[in-house]
């Protein structure tokens, strides 16, 4: 096997970091309207989990995530505008449900794709204040969560952790203690060292799991599972050592860590921890 | 980014594959074990003779020295195969691996002649002295002086953990030949002779059983050691040290791998229902990928580091899981956990604490995992040092 993004998946990963950081400020339906014109909804898996990696990276407030790898799989169609599915068979902490064009629901009977102004949705508070979360009154839902929604939160997770490291390497570099940098010291070092480590891991297996559906793999089940556990393994780690090694400052609301902190705790939260898909590797 | 293996790799796998079905020594053939990792019993150097002579022993290098001249991703594919059926290619795997690569890339036309391609037949076995009582992790630190009079080295000094120095017929020895230099800058190579006067070897007992030989102390007391013995230039030492290790370090990790997939069968049971089993596939899958983004050009030396510390450490952490879940049973020692491979060592289908201590050599030799990490948070993630 070939494990080595070629040079256009390179160059799409430098223009979405590129866009990223210019839209970054501007309004949610500006960096939307921007992420249509650039066709990356359209894009194929593997694109897919770098565009989502660098969005995570941005704690991205837009309904990306939820209308390419969670409407889109299960209606076979990308919709009018955003959209959102329902297909764990609760109807609970839908992700844009409350915003989306149109939803895709999962029945006993197949698919039903209705618009997100007939839906009763709900939004709830949640830990991370950009993402929009809701209860969708809708019954007799059946379960069946796509590779593509797995993989999703999986690159979405692992970008957010990218950034924590990312703050944390800046803050331990710069900030002194005992007149030595913070990052000078081994205790502070082996943590980080960890977290690149988890990092490393969850990207891995996220790119196989988005080969594995590209490719239309037998393995592609487990491999989401895979990425969805690796992925809340790495949460776990970076948001442990990162909190703790960013000191009392990472614990205000003026510190963007929170963001990110929130967006890849919610990651592993939603669609089962990674305890769920240990459990779901192991039962297949 | 693609599953499948280039064609030219597949070729390759294939015809390794059928080499080896066709001259893989039979179970009575290959019945006395190898007591240490330089003794090799006759049948495993006519084994190693015939990989060398078909240019199956290090792919790699040219045919003069046992390979085809293979690409990265090719000699990933023959140590692959060689995992997957359980295969030693050597016995000797410090010799082939470190000593005879790195006589290759820094040792004379002489050199070469003389030690590299002995070792590469299993003519010869040879063991490598960098360790020293006071120099572990911190090699550039070591002590063992070797003073040069004419055309003759003087060696005086000790090497520790000198793995199967006793049934060795020579070192590789780093050792101090300006001590006036700073630490990194007076360090030499030097190939000496196990049975020149003044080596004595003292071989050790390991946790696993005190008639397990395989460490050693090396005494060198007045050592006298002609100067065309020096491999790379004088007090070019650390240099090479550096790309002796490095000769193996690329693909270490696929040791680890193939522990993790022994893992897998042997604690299946086990493991049934348990989270750690579903961790332990995680890891062998991220560790295969991660392994194969090192063939491509996002090689990084650092990278390595990462694979280190990812394969051993997951090693330790599921054979701990499989010791603790075999409970009382796992008591039972000397015992048997995993199937007979006649063509491999056997301390991998050992006891489950057997298994648990060694893996302890993962996360401790070979630069511990607490090197490891500062070598990915200073080289790769820019911490100051």
């Amino acid at each position: 096997m070939e494990f080595e993004l070629d040079e256009e998946q390179r160059m799409l990963r430098r223009t979405v970091r590129e866009t990223v950081a210019k839209v970054r400020g501007r309004s949610e339906e500006q960096q939307w309207e921007t992420y249509l014109r650039l066709g990356w909804l359209e894009a194929p898996p593997l694109e897919l989990a770098l565009i989502l990696e660098e969005l995570g990276h941005a704690a991205d407030p837009t309904p990306f995530l939820a209308t390419a790898t969670w409407f889109a799989p299960l209606a076979g169609r990308l919709p009018e505008g955003s959209g959102t599915a329902v297909f764990d068979g609760t109807g609970r902490y839908v992700l844009d449900a409350d915003r989306a064009d149109e939803v895709a629901l999962l029945t006993p009977g197949g698919v039903t794709v209705v618009p997100g102004a007939d839906i009763a949705a709900e939004r709830v508070a949640v830990l991370d204040p950009r993402l929009h979360i809701a209860h969708v009154g809708a019954g007799d839902l059946a379960v069946g969560v796509p590779d593509l929604a797995l993989m999703g939160l999986a690159a979405t997770c692992v970008g957010a952790c990218r950034r924590i490291l990312d703050l944390v390497l800046d803050h331990v570099k710069q900030r002194e203690q005992f007149g030595r940098p913070l990052g000078s010291f081994q205790a502070v070092k082996h943590k980080a060292a960890d977290m690149y480590v988890a990092v490393e891991r969850a990207r891995a297996l996220t790119h196989f799991s988005a080969l594995t559906i590209a490719e239309e793999d037998p393995r592609r089940g487990d491999a989401a599972h895979m990425a969805k556990a690796a992925a809340g393994e790495c949460q776990r780690v970076v948001f442990r050592h990162g909190l703790q090694l960013f000191g009392a400052m990472g614990f205000t609301w003026e510190n963007e860590l929170q963001y990110h902190l929130k967006r890849a705790q919610a990651c592993d939260l939603l669609l089962g921890t990674a305890s769920v898909h240990r459990k779901s590797l192991l039962a297949s | 980014m693609k599953l499948a293996d280039d064609l030219a790799v597949e070729a390759f796998r294939a015809e390794f594959s059928a080499f080896l079905d066709a001259h893989l020594p039979t179970e009575a053939e290959a019945r006395e074990r190898s007591r240490s990792t330089a003794h090799v019993p006759g049948w495993a150097r006519r084994w190693q003779r015939t990989l060398f002579d078909a240019g199956w022993l290090l792919p790699g290098q040219p045919p003069e020295y046992g390979g085809r001249n293979a690409t990265l991703p090719q000699q990933l594919a023959h140590l692959e195969e060689l995992a997957r059926r359980r295969i030693y290619h050597s016995f000797n795997p410090q010799g082939l691996g470190i000593i005879a690569a790195s006589l290759i890339t820094f040792g004379t036309e002489e050199q070469r002649r003389r030690w590299a391609v002995p070792i590469l037949r299993a003519e010869i076995t040879a063991a490598l002295g960098m360790s020293e009582p006071e120099a572990g992790s911190d090699l550039a630190s070591l002590r063992t002086r070797a003073t040069l009079d004419g055309d003759t080295f003087t060696v005086d000094g000790q090497k520790i953990w000198t793995s199967g120095a006793h049934d060795a017929d020579v070192l590789l020895a780093f050792v101090r030949t300006d001590p006036d230099a700073p630490r990194h800058k007076g360090l030499s190579a030097l190939l000496i002779p196990t049975d020149t006067v003044g080596v004595v070897r003292r071989p050790f007992g390991s946790i696993a059983a005190q008639e397990d030989l395989d460490f050693n102390e090396v005494f060198l007391t007045g050592v006298r050691v002609p100067r065309e013995n020096l491999v790379g230039p004088l007090n070019e030492g650390w240099r090479v040290a550096n790309g002796s290790l490095g000769h193996e370090r690329t693909l270490l990790w696929l040791s680890y791998a193939e522990r993790l997939e022994d893992l897998l069968r042997d604690a299946a049971g086990a493991g049934a229902g348990q989270e750690w089993y579903a961790t332990l596939r995680m890891d062998l899958t991220a560790l295969r990928l991660l392994g194969y983004r090192q063939l491509g050009p996002d090689r990084d030396p650092a990278g390595i580091s990462v694979l280190k510390l990812l394969g051993s450490e997951a090693v330790q952490s599921a054979t701990l899981h499989a010791l603790e879940a075999h409970g009382a049973e796992a008591l039972a020692h000397p015992a048997r956990t995993g199937p007979y491979h006649h063509m491999h060592h056997e301390h991998f289908i050992t006891s489950w604490f057997e298994r648990y201590a060694r893996s302890f050599a993962g996360t401790i030799a070979g630069g511990t995992s607490e090197i490891q990490r500062n070598i990915i948070a200073e080289r790769i993630l820019g911490l100051p040092r």
